[in-house]
Parts: structure tokens; sequence; C-alpha cells
């Protein structure tokens, strides 16, 4: 099997990995967008009139990358904007850090400072993520999954 | 490669997101977030202490009364007043106001000006202690070898503070 044939079928565990996680992350915000919205107004970075819409809008995104990189339809493209959106709260993270905050991630349920306080192990888990949907960008052939049935892959 | 197509499909699929999105939450009988905010949202982040390490120091150290070392107290203006250790400079440590930036500026500058190797804060004693507290403040400011005493002014003075 080529280097590339193996990279393709190592990028499916990772792309269920990141669908399942994105769309367990995608939930809490999407049935309680007050909080969310709590939780980005918390990071002091974006101006208010910004703060709902991205609360509204961002779990959806997260949904739908999420769920088209666990069925395999167009999973280049999911992990482009998965990558985008890593790319950004990782940005928003470090600010946080920078400036000391003793906050939450608010990246899975809403929780406490003193239960998910970000950290720099916070950055390191994102890069991880991060890293994951980079792979899967780069080496996804759309194996397992909607695109490789229909012959329809991205690549 | 198609790069090109990826990000296009990405944007359309992003735009479609947010479509659902906005529909879901006009739709949403409770729960449903007005798109634009008004009003700052009330967010409780517990400030980062801008404190630095202080060391405890006990009140009878002969240290107190010695030439290089810099007195603050830390109590309200009437406790000073009626007693102070003589040199002390009075800096009043409040719980509610937080000490106010130009005044501990110069209390900062008028401590690295000065000759002495350390400086001893002391409050009124209590749970938890202004003397400490304002100590942190002063310490985290850049300070070296800053001391709180132990017990305040209730231990130098043997009064009972309230």
């Amino acid at each position: 099997m080529s280097a590339a044939r193996t990279a393709a079928w190592l990028a499916v565990p990772a792309r269920w990995y990141l669908g399942i996680l994105f769309i367990g992350a995608c939930l809490h915000k999407i049935a309680d967008p007050h909080s969310f919205a709590v939780d980005i107004a918390t990071y002091d970075i974006l101006p208010l009139i910004l703060v709902n819409l991205a609360a509204v809008t961002l779990p959806w995104i997260e949904l739908a990358a999420g769920a088209m990189l666990l069925v395999g339809w167009r999973a280049r493209t999911a992990s482009l904007l998965i990558t985008g959106m890593m790319a950004v709260f990782l940005a928003a993270l470090a600010v946080a850090l920078a400036r000391g905050l003793d906050m939450s991630c608010g990246c899975f349920a809403s929780q406490g400072a003193e239960e998910d306080p970000i950290s720099h192990l916070t950055i390191l888990r994102d890069l991880w993520w991060l890293g994951l949907a980079l792979f899967v960008l780069f080496f996804d052939q759309g194996l397992a999954g909607i695109d490789h049935r229909f012959q329809r892959s991205n690549k | 490669m198609r790069w090109r197509s990826v990000l296009v499909e990405a944007i359309a699929v992003a735009a479609a997101a947010i479509f659902v999105a906005v529909v879901f939450n006009a739709a949403r009988p409770v729960g449903g977030l007005p798109l634009i905010a008004r009003t700052p949202y009330q967010v409780l982040v517990p400030c980062p202490e801008p404190g630095g390490p202080v060391q405890p120091l006990p009140p009878t150290d002969p240290e107190l009364a010695a030439d290089r070392t810099f007195l603050v107290d830390a109590r309200p203006a009437d406790d000073f007043t009626r007693h102070h250790l003589p040199g002390a400079v009075h800096l009043p440590y409040d719980w509610l106001d937080p000490v106010p930036e130009d005044r501990l500026q110069q209390l900062v500058e008028a401590i690295a000006t000065s000759r002495a190797t350390r400086v001893v804060v002391y409050g009124d004693g209590g749970r938890p202690d202004s003397g400490e507290h304002l100590g942190r403040e002063i310490s985290g400011r850049g300070i070296k070898n800053v001391f709180f005493v132990s017990g305040g002014a209730s231990a130098l003075f043997g009064v009972e503070q309230p």
C-alpha cells in the first residue's frame, strides 16, 4: 500500500473522531445559545453586536462540518471549515490566556472556570485537533464515506 | 488539486448553516436570541491578582525598627492617627475600593528611591489581612523583599481590631 493510500486510510478514523467531537461540542450550544453567548462575551474579543450572531450561527457550522466528516461527504470541505474554526478558537484562547483570564473554555457544556479552566493544556488539546483537521484536509480521499461510495471524492 | 472548489464549497456550507441557524433561532418558541445583542453580558471573570510574593514577619522582629526597613501602614486613617510605627508611610488598603494607581505608584517610587533593603507592611491583622494584600500589590510592581507583619496592628500594638 502506498504512503498516500495509508494516509488516506488513517484519515478515516481521524475524520470520525473529529465528526463525533464537533457534533458533541455543538449540541449544548444549539440547545442553550444564551449560555454560549455568555461564554463568547467572557472572552471579551468580539464586539457586542457580533456576540449573539456568533452564538447562534457557529454551532450550526460545527454541526454541519461534524456531520459531513462523520458520513464522509465533502470531508475536505468540512475539514477546511474545522481548520478555520480551530484557528479562531486557538487565537481566542491565546488572547484570553495572555490576559490572564480565569475562565472556562466554553468548548463543550458551559462550565464554570473552576471546573474547566483554560490553560496551556487547552491550547495543546486544540492544536492536536487542528493537526487532525489539517491531516484530513490534506490526506483524506473520501474512503469509507458517501463520496467514496458514489465515486465523488473531493480529491 | 481543487483547492478553489473546496474553498467555495466551504463558504457555501457555512452560508447554508448560517441560514438554517437564523431560521431555527427565529422559529424556536423559547430560548431564541436576538441576533444583535443590545445590552452587555454580565460576565463574572475573577480578575487575576496583580500581586507578587510576600513573606510573613513576626511582630517582634527587630528588623521592624531597622534603618533599612521601609514601613507601610495599610490601615484606615483613624487607626493610623491613633498609633503607628515611627516612620511608617500611610496608604490605606480598602477591600471595596482598589488602591488608587497613582498613590500606589508614588509609594513604589518612594520605596525604589529610598535606601531601604526591605519593605514591611502591616494592616489590621484580620483574615484576610489588609497588610498582606497591600504587600502583594507592592511586590507585584517589582519591589523585592516585601514582608507583612503576622497578626498586623493587633499583634504590634496589642489592640483588638474590629
